[in-house]
């Protein structure tokens, strides 16, 4: 999984929450006694909802709930463990401002130390006891009479909070994508998100389906273990080296004896990153000067014309998400992998046939297919005011105000909501900047005792068209297709600004903007 | 012909695939051919894969540039399906003992160097030269090579492939003769002339100087094969006909620059045409092979092999 950005690899907050089939049988929920309300409920124990909980108890309220639909924290770092998972945002960017780690051990780390540091989050912040795991949310719904939220799990227990945060993440539920004869394929499936480590690849001709941010990042050491590989391509995207060196122990020494110095080297991580949103999010000079490193990165590792080609994407840079790597392009030209550029026309039972004819027959198939990302529903019912269902209202795309709260949810706040997500930065900087702000309006109902903290319908109107209006101009709605998109072209998934501009707008807390009873 | 719905065509498409191995390359009937069809069938076979080859490029460099998403996706198709034929060609002739080994047949040189233009320039040409180039191509190469083939040679493994072959190539011309029309729909005179604009570009001039003496290299072959050239002339006749039969097909220019030629390709008695083109033949199949670049990676990706 690469990124942290905006990817749907790595969205912080990974999932507690799981969509479960409608057609299965449901547990009957019980009716339970009146559940006693904690002061806040969080749905989801991956970076957003644990981050969530360290703000919230160094703000002092501790009264809180965290609901895992898991057996262990970690949301999209624990589900991507895939062989060469790793985070496309440098580690010092990569992690919260309120816990450095002084000894990343790479400039880029590798999913595994990054679950590392979120199981370090919970040891040093003491989060255990408010995490309730295996709890799959089916159902969360807010009381208006007592300005109480209750989640309803598959099992059918009941949590209550006076607050809710929806930290289930973007990116937390996968599936194996729907190609014709999928159900045929005879051989072993594996999805890139819930890796198979029990698989031994050595010897075994292998299909990769898939060549985003995470298929770049397993190919190459596909290659290194299995016979052959396969890589199937629909689009090449854009893809920058990568500035990746072992940290050295004199700087580990420095961080951790002289933490300005690594908040020094974050700052200058961070307005580096932040100078790439003129490149990748509108359309500058500075677009093709990235699209023309982009190129020489290509032409340097890729000497044959018609490869270089199959491998030259036909879209603005930053449309869909950038790619980093150095040995994607390498891993493609070994003697035991092969890029097919070929449409695929179904799945058989040995194999993947292309168009062109051929059956290409493999033991295994990795789909490197990316996440279910909803544009216009929700992970599980959410129940606001008067019956309102937030799922229906999103039909037409998604919406919300400052991406953090809904009108008609009161006391609910969301991480990576609406119109939340980075294309050139650290996503864990923007989810500081709603947690803080989830903590201001939950201190503002915690504080007056209010039962309802709402933000007004036409507040959220005016700033969901001028964020439309903005995105109108982005390079993510250049013409491509993406996953930012919804079916219909409608954007209700990026920010369409810097960093800088995302924490200025979540920096202040503006009452004026809610109703409060 | 009426304007084709492209979203529909597409749908078609992907629901109509067909795979080498959908066929029993090893079923009786390979020995209907005889020892004396043999040796031009080898030829005419090499030719013929080249030929899809030739469509495949121009294909994939329509797909880069086509004007919609849906056209994007058809022409990304329609390269991999000439992909299928070539390797079906393949396939028949590795059946018919015309293979040694592994080896690709070589190609004459004029289609060699049709490949070796495409390979280098076809990227950076508009849309509306290739698109207007190729069903041109198609009709006549593919259509009166595949007739003249069916004709005479009886092994049915050859007539199933064809039937599957050709299923194909009539959506290519559909979708080739509908796509003409809309580059022709309400141009002006301006927009007409901005169209020929490309015939100034060097590059194209170069194109134009191996496409030429394509056609008349071809019909030597047709003639040397025993098939009346005729047969290569009804199916030029036949751009004509499709490509001119609406108002907007017409108004591309690049349809009447295409007609006028086939119109002096058909005149043999046009020397002031025929004696300079047959000369550029005679020039060209001078040029020795190792003065050739090699051939576009891409060409390795031929297989007669139903499965890999």
């Amino acid at each position: 999984m690469t990124t942290s950005s905006a990817s749907p690899k790595k969205a912080p907050g990974k999932a507690a929450t799981r969509k479960r089939p409608t057609t299965g049988k449901r547990a009957t929920v019980k009716k339970t006694p009146a559940v006693k309300p904690a002061a806040v409920l969080i749905v989801g124990a991956g970076f957003a909802g644990l981050g969530m909980a360290i703000r919230l108890k160094q703000a002092g309220i501790k009264d809180i709930v965290i609901l895992e639909r898991a057996s262990a924290v970690g949301g999209t770092w624990r589900d991507n463990q895939y062989p060469g998972a790793a985070c496309d945002i440098p580690s010092n960017l990569y992690s919260y401002s309120f816990a450095p780690n002084p000894n990343w051990s790479r400039s880029f780390s590798g999913s595994e130390e990054i679950l590392g540091y979120i199981h370090h989050l919970v040891a040093e912040f003491e989060l255990e006891p408010y995490i309730r795991f295996e709890k799959n949310v089916e159902d969360l719904s807010f009381d208006e009479k007592k300005g109480i939220w209750t989640a309803t799990t598959d099992k059918g227990e009941q949590f209550a909070g006076r607050a809710a945060v929806m930290a289930q993440g973007p990116l937390s539920n996968c599936s194996f994508p729907a190609i014709t004869g999928i159900e045929d394929f005879t051989g072993h499936k594996i999805h890139s998100a819930r890796w198979d480590h029990e698989y031994d690849f050595t010897g075994k001709k292998v299909a990769v389906i898939g060549t985003g941010a995470s298929g770049i990042q397993i190919i190459p050491e596909l290659v290194k273990q299995a016979g052959h590989v396969k890589v199937f391509q629909r689009t090449p995207g854009w893809v920058m080296p990568r500035p990746d060196f072992a940290t050295p122990a004199w700087n580990k020494k420095l961080f951790e004896k002289l933490p300005a110095s690594q908040q020094a080297m974050r700052n200058l991580l961070y307005w580096s990153h932040e100078s790439m949103a003129l490149a990748v999010i509108w359309k500058s000079p500075l677009t093709r000067i990235a699209e023309r490193v982009a190129r020489l990165h290509l032409r340097r590792q890729v000497k044959d014309r018609w490869l270089r080609r199959q491998l030259t994407p036909d879209f603005t840079i930053g449309c869909k998400r950038v790619l980093v790597s150095n040995d994607y392009y390498p891993a493609l030209q070994k003697d035991n992998a092969k890029l097919i550029t070929w449409p695929i026309a179904r799945l058989s039972e040995k194999g993947v046939r292309t168009v062109e004819g051929i059956e290409h027959q493999v033991d295994c198939i990795v789909f490197a297919t990316g996440f279910d990302v909803s544009h216009s529903g929700t992970p599980f019912p959410v129940k606001g005011r008067d019956g309102r269902v937030l799922g229906e209202e999103w039909q037409g795309g998604a919406q919300a105000y400052k991406s953090i709260n809904v009108s008609g949810y009161p006391n609910l706040f969301m991480t990576f909501g609406p119109n939340s997500g980075p294309g050139h930065n650290s996503a864990l900087v923007y989810m500081e900047s709603q947690l803080d702000y989830a903590v201001k309006g939950i201190e503002k109902i915690l504080k007056d005792d209010l039962k309802m903290l709402d933000v007004k319908e036409d507040v959220q109107r005016r700033h969901n068209k001028a964020i439309q209006k903005r995105l109108a101009r982005t390079n993510w709605n250049s013409g491509c297709k993406s996953w930012y998109l919804t079916d219909d072209g409608f954007n209700a998934t990026m920010y369409p600004g810097f960093a800088t501009q995302y924490a200025a707008q979540m920096a202040e807390f503006e009452e004026r903007d809610y109703e409060t009873v | 012909m009426a304007s084709i719905d492209l979203d529909k065509m597409l749908t078609k498409i992907k629901s109509t695939q067909w795979a080498l191995s959908d066929i029993d390359w090893d079923a009786p009937g390979a020995e209907l051919i005889t020892e004396e069809q043999w040796p031009k069938l080898k030829d005419f076979m090499a030719d013929l894969m080249w030929i899809e080859h030739v469509g495949a490029r121009a294909f994939a460099a329509m797909a880069k540039k086509a004007p919609t998403d849906t056209l994007r996706q058809i022409y990304t198709y329609f390269h991999a399906e000439e992909q299928r034929h070539a390797n079906a060609e393949m396939a028949l002739m590795k059946r018919w003992g015309m293979l040694e080994g592994d080896e690709i047949p070589e190609p004459n040189i004029n289609l060699r160097l049709v490949i070796e233009w495409l390979d280098r320039y076809s990227d950076d040409m508009p849309v509306y030269v290739l698109g207007t180039v190729v069903p041109m191509l198609e009709i006549a190469l593919d259509g009166a090579l595949c007739t003249f083939l069916l004709e005479t040679v009886k092994d049915p493994v050859c007539h199933q492939a064809f039937e599957k072959i050709n299923d194909d190539e009539s959506r290519h011309l559909g979708v080739g003769f509908s796509v003409m029309e809309m580059q022709g729909r309400g141009k002006t005179f301006i927009g007409a002339t901005k169209m020929l604009a490309p015939l100034l570009d060097p590059r194209l001039m170069l194109g134009i100087a191996s496409y030429v003496p394509l056609l008349n290299k071809m019909r030597d072959n047709i003639i040397t094969m025993g098939l009346p050239e005729e047969r290569l002339y009804a199916a030029m006749a036949k751009f004509e006909k499709i490509g001119g039969r609406t108002e907007d097909g017409r108004r591309n220019p690049w349809f009447q620059v295409i007609r006028q030629h086939a119109k002096l390709v058909v005149n043999r008695r046009n020397h002031v045409y025929h004696v300079p083109v047959d000369g550029m033949v005679k020039l060209t199949g001078l040029i020795p092979r190792r003065a050739l670049p090699a051939v576009p990676s891409w060409v390795r990706e031929l297989t007669y092999q139903p499965t890999a």
